[in-house]
């Protein structure tokens, strides 16, 4: 018997890692299954999308910033608008929230090793890299789409938009929806089957229902959008009718199947920041949330009403007055859970110790914005008001306090919250509430005066605007804040790239955070959870003797899952342990199935189907060799 | 294996899983397009439009039926291999994508003809049959795909891997069978 010195701990953490290394190099993140890894490439994606939709979005406010502005031509300025919209909803917010926070938080949170379905994860990135990739090729060749983001028939019929500018937006909207499907369907299996054991529904985080409710909300939206682009590219390409009253078709169509999507959409943007609120507010108060169970059930009942709103965005289109009204009705009933996790939140925070360290502060702009945004979409649920305003920048000001007040400033305070988990360092504190307080004032500055200017009669979506309306100053004001927005988004970019090299080492768990992603060192190993723990309440790293007796059981090597690359599944409502799954490694076929699926969706745009068909079938042969490559069997 | 088999039937695993969710995505799709449908034709005073005859009854039906009987032996597929009736499992797989492709080749042989009398571009009607048949037609491709791949699969012996795969294709089916019937069901309801 040789003298061993090293803790039976320490020989099992080093094999585990043997076990989950990465393949070394860029083939190792081409190939990667790693949902940590995937979800910082999404990251860095989005933030790349997130980039050029700022720059959009300043190009026109440079444009409207004086009247009969002239630095952009009405042409532009349409793609610009279009563009801008289409990429902070489906390249910036969608995948930075579900396909970054989601994939690198929720297999932590709940005690997972990876997605239930790591391959078809890697998959989601690539599908969505390429629909981005895809949308963007059309501003290189100048015909980027221009019929703004909800894209109304008949202005995107082929007889008013000859170019191939909407044939990018309906195929490329398409190519998105798939990626967002497969993701919603990988975390919908992996929050119902891989939960640690003992970690019942109940004891879920919330962070994690409010991922449960997006990925829902998802599954039944996206179809209806799919098949109105489908539509309108078999209208566009092929000569069908479903849209010209001519020939049967309805141009109403178009507006109810991309609302029965666009709607719940909306929730879907702002559900994840609800999810991220309810992880910062009770580290930072240092309290568990108030009223718990009912929080979880909120974020869930705000995507079922989701689905039954949508028609508030057609109140100008001539419904029948029944169905207004029952629309209006609906409107007003999301203000029920909206309002229960506002108090849940008020209260959580009141009733603690907080601390305002940055996040927190984004989390108070976070409030502050979302009430404001909703007061104003209280007044759109009464019809003669939504009449008197629609089209005017009084809606402009209302979804941007919404999309970028609500569901923004929670990401960004996310992005410094768990900072110190991905990257195992501190951010300056200092600099970073300087950033929160030059982004809130950019964001008000930037949106509030668009309430003046809509009650003054200015209608969005247009490039300039006469001098003698009265809307200069409101609109230079506008400007300024604009820039004063990008000032502080590059305060905070800047921040967390100098902390990402000189930032102080920040420890495990540098905030005392409630979930089992502070469990684990930072950055998080491979394999994440050395022993897959056990969990007893919502909050596991502050059950202390919870998390002592995991340690004990890594001594003794129970549910270490040592050999091999493994994760427990549970049962899906009480996380009894049921059995160990195989996890798939790195793979080339997802990456090589979504260069097919994308070189088909070129072809379809280029009017080529039989390639097209040809590239699917290629994409046939990768499902298969995919799936030739089968776990060893225990 | 047995002991995995047998575990199966009580708890549904991550493949059932996903295939169950992903054909909830698919039914919306669906239902989307029914609703299309309905929406159409809710707009319109003739439906079909003058110059269109209705749609004939008694092929659509019988092949209809015929392939909602295929759920017979991909269920007994799924049967046999959980009790390790590897044979028997295959020569039902086998049955069942045999009558698929040969409903599947009457199926297109019917779509081309229907083509050649009524152009997809002639109404919003004609529009909205083509795309929903079409779009029914894909799905049993991929279905008929998905079980060629067992079969091949399944020729190389039983794992718990191909099992949960014949599990969610076994579901796929299922679904794709009770979709016939409703798009049937809308594609004659202009007789009524």
């Amino acid at each position: 018997m040789t003298a061993v010195d090293v803790a039976p701990s320490e020989v099992r953490r080093e094999r585990l890692g043997r076990i989950w290394e990465h393949r070394p190099g860029l083939l190792g993140w081409l190939t990667t299954t790693d949902h940590k890894r995937i979800g910082l490439m999404y990251l860095f994606a989005t933030l790349v999308f997130f980039a050029a939709g700022g720059v959009e979005a300043l190009l026109m406010r440079t444009q409207l910033a004086r009247p009969d502005g002239d630095v952009v031509s009405p042409n532009t300025y349409n793609q610009l608008l279009t563009m801008h919209g289409v990429t902070m909803i489906f390249l910036f917010i969608i995948p930075l929230t579900t396909g970054a926070f989601g994939n690198y938080l929720v297999p932590l949170m709940i005690g997972a090793r990876d997605m239930a379905f790591p391959r078809m994860n890697a998959l989601s990135f690539w599908l969505f890299l390429a629909s981005g990739v895809f949308l963007y090729s059309s501003v290189f060749m100048g015909s980027a789409p221009n019929a703004g983001w909800f894209n109304y028939v008949p202005l995107a019929l082929k007889q008013y938009d000859p170019g191939p500018n909407v044939d990018f937006f309906a195929l490329g909207l398409i190519l998105n929806g798939t990626s967002s499907t497969a993701a919603a369907i990988n975390f919908l299996v992996t929050i119902f089957k891989l939960r640690a054991p003992g970690m019942s529904l109940n004891r879920m985080p919330l962070f994690c229902f409010a991922i449960l409710a997006v990925s829902f909300a998802l599954l039944f939206a996206l179809p209806p959008l799919t098949v109105d682009c489908a539509f309108l590219e078999l209208q566009r390409k092929v000569g069908f009718h479903f849209f010209d009253i001519a020939h049967g078709g309805d141009p109403l169509l178009w507006q109810y199947l991309f609302w029965i999507f666009g709607h719940p959409e909306v929730y879907i943007i702002v559900l994840p920041a609800f999810g991220i609120a309810t992880s910062i507010i009770p580290t930072f108060a240092r309290r568990r949330m108030v009223a718990f169970p009912l929080v979880a059930m909120a974020e869930l009942l705000v995507v079922f009403i989701g689905f039954g709103v949508f028609a508030h965005h057609m109140f100008a289109t001539g419904l029948a007055s029944v169905t207004l009204v029952f629309f209006a009705a609906a409107s007003m009933l999301v203000v029920i859970p909206s309002t229960i996790q506002i108090y849940a939140w008020l209260l959580t925070v009141t009733t603690g110790r907080p601390d305002f360290k940055a996040p927190l502060l984004f989390i108070g702009g976070f409030i502050v914005f979302f009430v404001m945004g909703g007061l104003s979409g209280i007044m759109f649920a009464a019809i003669p008001f939504d009449q008197a305003l629609t089209d005017t920048y009084f809606v402009v000001a209302h979804f941007h306090f919404i999309i970028f007040g609500a569901a923004v400033f929670p990401l960004l305070g996310g992005l410094y919250y768990w900072f110190p988990k991905v990257t195992g360092r501190m951010y300056h504190e200092r600099f970073a509430q300087v950033s929160f307080w030059v982004t809130f004032a950019g964001t008000s500055l930037t949106f509030f005066p668009m309430h003046i200017v809509g009650l003054l009669g200015m209608t969005r979506r247009v490039y300039t605007y006469e001098p003698q309306l009265g809307w200069n100053a409101y609109n230079l004001i506008e400007t300024i804040g604009g820039f004063v927005l990008a000032a502080g988004l590059l305060m905070i970019a800047g921040n967390l790239v100098v902390s990402r090299f000189r930032g102080e080492p920040a420890g495990p768990d540098p905030f005392f955070g409630g979930t089992l992603e502070w469990t684990i060192p930072s950055p998080p190993p491979a394999y994440n959870f050395a022993v897959i723990p056990h969990v007893t309440s919502p909050y596991p790293n502050w059950d202390r003797a919870d998390r002592d007796a995991d340690e004990d059981r890594l001594e003794r090597g129970e549910l270490v899952l040592e050999h091999g690359h493994e994760t427990p599944a549970t049962t899906e409502q009480d996380a009894w342990l049921e059995e160990i799954l195989e996890m798939p490694s790195e793979s080339p076929w997802p990456l090589l199935l979504a260069l097919c699926v994308a070189l088909a969706f070129v072809m379809l745009l280029w009017s080529h189907p039989v390639v097209a068909a040809v590239f699917l079938g290629c994409g046939v042969l990768t499902l298969a060799g995919w799936h030739s490559d089968e776990p060893v069997e225990a | 294996m047995t002991a995995t088999a047998a575990r199966l039937q009580s708890s549904r695993p991550s493949g059932w899983w996903g295939m169950a969710l992903f054909v909830t995505g698919e039914a919306t799709l669906f239902g989307t397009l029914f609703g299309t449908y309905l929406y159409l034709r809710l707009q319109s005073r003739h439906w079909p439009p003058n110059g269109i005859p209705s749609p004939k009854w008694a092929l659509p039906l019988v092949l209809t039926a015929i392939l909602v009987s295929t759920s017979l032996p991909v269920h007994d597929a799924l049967a046999s291999a959980r009790r390790g009736r590897l044979g028997r499992a295959r020569a039902a797989l086998l049955v069942a994508a045999c009558v698929q492709v040969a409903y599947l080749v009457v199926t297109l042989t019917l779509y081309d003809h229907d083509l050649h009398r009524l152009e997809p571009s002639a109404s919003a009607y004609a529009s909205i049959y083509f795309t929903l048949l079409g779009a029914h037609a894909a799905h049993v491709a991929a279905g008929i795909l998905l079980e060629v791949w067992l079969f091949l699969r399944l020729l190389r012996g039983l794992t718990r891997y191909r099992l949960v795969g014949l599990q969610a294709t076994a579901f796929y089916w299922h679904f794709v069978n009770a979709l016939a019937v409703l798009v049937v069901a809308v594609q004659l309801s202009p007789l009524l």
